[in-house]
């Protein structure tokens, strides 16, 4: 189990590291010219100079890129004295523990990892990163638990009244969510109700997870406000959940083990819930995850009609300014956490079943 | 009333419908099942032996199938006399699991993966008898112990998967076993299974029938099974009760040609025959689809079709004069297993482990062994859809080992393999014609399509089928069928040399003689030379010349296979050999003398 779960994580790392030199690389081949759109058009030589040399942008690409991974590194080495370095220790840049001198002007250090700053803001993109994450995983994880939980709930339902009318209505109200695109399907929500019902219901048609009280002087936790986009962000899981659940557990319960608890004399309701859930769980979990890790990456559309303050949104924004360092730190967050989730993923499965742990 | 009755089963009629047809898979039949009695069923696949027994258990998937007719009375320890047909829900599950307890077919897919063997059998007892679950655990470990399992205390806690065949139906029948039933109902329990495990667990269930004073319904499709077991025989065929009656009346005097027929089509052990008989010999069916009866004894026919030991001799002085076809030298097939952080291959299985023979043109050379033991490796390496990892292959006095596989692909047309499962082995969305038509155009056999179909046609008919299969697709056809498309879709390529693997396991006694006096046929006619793998030592001993016993990878005896059979040099063949139930009338008698001596002992204890 131990091999097991290292061997997943290593494989992980490779994944990462893959992400980071290809995005290193496709931003790197974009047109722009970073200090210029820092500076705006009127800059004289001498600051474009000092910008691209903060940037690192003066040395080959293979120093920057040597420079762009021990930016990220949580443990990396980095130069003392020599300001022009490109590996200098910028107290401005980093946030760092030092561990031990290697020679006279290198060092070894802990760190955060850096992801630059904002050409906009000017703001460092990792605190930009820190501020919206939350709120994007928020959105995603109540999308996916509202997905799970009453998709999976569905799912057994359907199952279990098979080729009834109850069966055929969720078919075709999977269908519906399944082809509504979450630009569209969030859009009607938000207008109907948000807007048109909002006296009945209360809500907002936009708004984020924490709302600027009415002085202006704080911010308050809204979770009301996470209703509607949930829903919106949800609906399409939730769809894909409920065909999914159907068909794992029909086909679950058409093999011969389930006869086998049959023949024990167990009640229905154990062969369901005992036998064929845990084996039917598996294909769903799958979808689940992968589900999840695409939310946070995909909420984009949902939190700009919504105008929800997360990760989706930033991105958006910064894609529109051209403000690079933002798009990639965007870009390597959503991919690291599509990674970390995979990971945890299959060390869920050898738990639900004890089949994959062989290997 | 006789007190000794169990199970009555009165005009039982099971039916399944579809949109526009009514199947009566079980039409009308009837018969009763004492205390201490074992009931054998036979009957080929879909003559309604499996439905009758999840009849029984009321199990029958509904829809599409239903109980319309008759009546299923039990003796029910707890309920009384009770009819199961209008049992309640209620009431049938407290029979189910308790009373009545079920073994089924495939031990491989019947115990539920994400729970442990202990969980599973414990689940009935806590059911059932209401125990606490230290105490369940305990009659558990104790249950496992019964059966034989090795360390019970250890299979408790692991998973299916990780336990052989032969244990898993061990702790199914601890699972069946749990509740003390007054009736096991057994669907083919040792089928999926090799001889040497059949013939012990075969061995467990006469045991625990006699302590248990238990009725057993035992499912079969191999008469020699039921020959050492049942008590009583019933032949069941398209669903109705062709013939019933104690075990020694059906093997000496059987009365319905369906059962001659059944009883002549398995291979025999002591005679070498020119081909086999088939249920045709003794039933034909008429245009009309009525039955006529062919008036002949088992033994009359047998008697026509033995071959004499001179024949045998002179044909193998002439096979093995000739150059070998194939030679493997020194061949090993390794597979990496527990790999580590990096995926290096630490440990090795080595299915396939320094094997060295010779094919002759024109002979048939056997390879049989139990599963596990390399020889569907040996063959598919042979033809290098796996990659020895040392050795060599000469085909015709060429080393193929080191051949590239476009190199390979002109070997490819002569050398032919026929899988084990018809079902799984044909694409179900390509057409019989063009399954047959694709090795032809990959290998540019005839000139175009046109002259390729009419081959085609020209196959089909060789195998006994016929023009208008061609558009058809495989899950219109039996699995008889299935095997003989997959076996004129080798044929299409003129291959000289085919190995089959296992090609006939799958396949009903009566469908199997068909599909091997097929083969020899074809061997005939066209001049081949085949490699038949199987784990049915009889089956491998009535096709080959020589044969290879093989186990854990390395040759355990090679010759000719009428001498290894009547004198087995290793105590490995002799074991093999010993296990395979026979059939033979002594069997019988021996078995039926043992029955009485235990019954005894118990009554006396």
């Amino acid at each position: 189990m131990t091999i097991f779960f290292l061997r997943r994580a290593f494989y992980g790392l490779l994944v990462l590291a893959g992400v980071i030199t290809v995005v290193f690389l496709l931003f790197n081949v974009l047109p722009g010219d970073p200090a210029r759109m820092m500076l705006g058009q009127r800059a004289d030589q001498a600051s474009i100079d000092a910008i691209n040399r903060d940037l690192g942008l003066d040395k080959p690409l293979s120093a920057q890129y040597i420079m762009y991974i021990n930016d990220l590194m949580p443990l990396s080495l980095h130069e003392m004295q020599n300001e022009n370095h490109y590996l200098y220790l910028d107290p401005a840049k980093y946030d760092y523990i030092k561990l031990f001198n290697i020679s006279k002007s290198k060092v070894m250090v802990l760190k955060y990892p850096y992801l630059r700053r904002s050409y906009q803001s000017k703001r460092k993109v990792s605190e930009i990163i820190i501020e919206t994450l939350p709120e994007t995983a928020v959105l995603a994880f109540a999308s996916i638990i509202l997905a799970a939980f009453l998709g999976i709930i569905g799912g057994i339902i359907t199952a279990i009244y098979k080729n009834t009318w109850v069966d055929h209505l969720s078919l075709f109200l999977a269908s519906l969510g399944m082809s509504g695109p979450s630009f569209y399907i969030g859009v009607i929500i938000s207008w109907v109700f948000g807007y048109m019902l909002s006296e009945y219901t209360g809500l907002n048609a936009i708004g984020s997870l924490y709302t600027i009280d009415d002085y202006g002087d704080g911010e308050y936790l809204d979770l009301k406000n996470l209703i509607l986009p949930a829903v919106a962000l949800g609906i399409r899981p939730l769809a894909v959940v409920i065909q999914l659940m159907r068909n794992s557990l029909l086909e679950v319960l058409s093999s011969d083990y389930i006869r086998t608890a049959n023949a024990k004399g167990l009640r229905f309701r154990t062969v369901i819930f005992k036998h064929a859930l845990k084996n039917a769980l598996n294909p769903v979990v799958t979808a689940l995850s992968g589900m999840f890790a695409s939310l946070l990456a995909g909420a984009l559309f949902v939190e700009i009609i919504f105008s929800w303050k997360g990760v989706g949104w930033e991105l958006y924004n910064a894609l529109v300014k051209y403000d690079l360092p933002v798009v990639m730190g965007g870009v390597l967050i959503t991919s690291t956490a599509f990674v970390v989730i995979n990971v945890l993923v299959d060390i869920s499965y050898a738990i639900l079943d004890p089949r994959v742990r062989i290997r | 009333m006789d007190n000794r009755k169990l199970l009555e089963i009165k005009n039982l009629v099971t039916e399944f419908r579809s949109e526009d047809d009514v199947v009566k898979a079980v039409n009308n039949i009837s018969f009763t099942l004492n205390k201490g009695e074992t009931i054998g069923v036979v009957g080929e696949s879909g003559s309604g032996k499996s439905v009758t027994a999840l009849s029984v258990m009321r199990l029958i998937p509904n829809p599409p199938g239903k109980i319309t007719g008759g009546e299923i009375i039990f003796q029910s320890p707890s309920l009384g006399e009770i009819d199961l047909v209008g049992a309640t829900e209620n009431q049938m599950r407290s029979v189910r699991g308790n009373e009545i307890a079920m073994i089924f077919q495939e031990p491989m897919t019947s115990l539920n993966p994400v729970f442990t063997c202990g969980d599973q059998v414990m689940e009935a007892l806590l059911l059932h008898q209401k125990l606490s679950k230290q105490e369940a655990k305990e009659k558990t470990i104790q249950l496992f112990k019964e059966v034989q399992l090795p360390r019970p205390e250890k299979i408790f806690d692991t998973y299916p998967h990780q336990i052989s065949g032969g244990q898993k139906q061990r702790v199914m029948i601890a699972m069946a076993m749990s509740c003390n039933p007054s009736i096991l109902v057994a669907d083919e329990p040792t089928t999926a299974l090799d001889v040497t495990v059949q013939k012990t667990i075969l061995e467990l269930m006469l045991q625990l029938q006699q302590t248990h004073n238990m009725g057993i319904m035992f499912i079969t499709h191999d008469l020699g099974v039921i020959a050492e077991l049942a008590d009583k025989v019933i032949v069941m065929y398209k669903g109705k009760i062709v013939e019933q009656g104690p075990v020694l009346d059906i093997f000496t005097n059987p009365q319905h040609p369906y059962t001659k027929g059944l009883l002549a089509c398995r291979p025999t052990l002591g005679k070498r025959l020119k081909w086999l008989p088939t249920v045709s010999d003794f039933l034909k069916e008429n245009e009309d689809g009525s039955m006529q009866e062919i008036n002949k004894s088992v033994d009359d026919v047998l008697s026509n079709l033995v071959v004499t030991a001179n024949e045998t001799a002179e044909k193998h002085n002439k096979l093995y004069k000739q150059e070998p076809l194939i030679k493997v030298e020194n061949l090993k097939t390794y597979f990496p297993i527990n790999k580590g952080m990096f995926g290096k291959a630490k440990e090795y299985v080595k299915a396939v482990d320094d094997v060295t023979f010779d094919v002759y043109p024109g002979e048939t050379l056997g390879l049989v062994g139990e599963s596990g033991c390399g020889k569907t490796t040996l063959g598919r390496t042979i033809l290098k859809l796996v990659e020895p990892s040392s050795g060599q292959i000469f085909y015709k006095g060429r080393n193929i080992t080191g051949l590239t596989p476009k190199e390979m692909r002109e070997y490819r047309k002569d050398m032919q393999i026929i899988f084990q499962d018809p079902y799984s082995s044909l694409n179900p969305r390509i057409t019989i014609g063009d399954a047959i038509m694709e090795p032809m155009q990959v290998h540019k056999i005839l000139k175009n399509d046109k002259e390729r179909k009419h081959k085609v046609i020209e196959l089909l008919e060789r195998v006994n089928m016929n023009e208008s299969h061609f558009y058809r697709y495989p899950h219109e056809f039996s699995g008889g069928q299935r095997q003989r498309i997959c076996i004129a879709r080798s044929l299409a390529v003129n291959p000289q040399f085919i190995i089959c693997d296992e090609s006939v396991s799958a396949l009903d006694v009566s469908v199997q003689a068909q599909v091997l006096n097929l083969l020899n046929e074809l061997k005939q006619e066209f001049g081949f030379t085949y490699i038949f793998i199987s784990h049915d030592l009889s089956v491998v001993k009535f096709m080959s010349d020589r044969m290879i016993v093989m186990n854990h990878g390395k040759i355990e005896e090679m010759g000719k296979s009428d001498e290894i059979y009547a004198n087995p040099n290793t105590e490995y063949t002799k074991k093999l050999i010993g296990a395979i139930p026979k059939g033979e009338l002594d069997d019988i008698k021996a078995s039926i003398e043992r029955k009485k001596i235990y019954r005894n002992r118990t009554a006396n204890a």
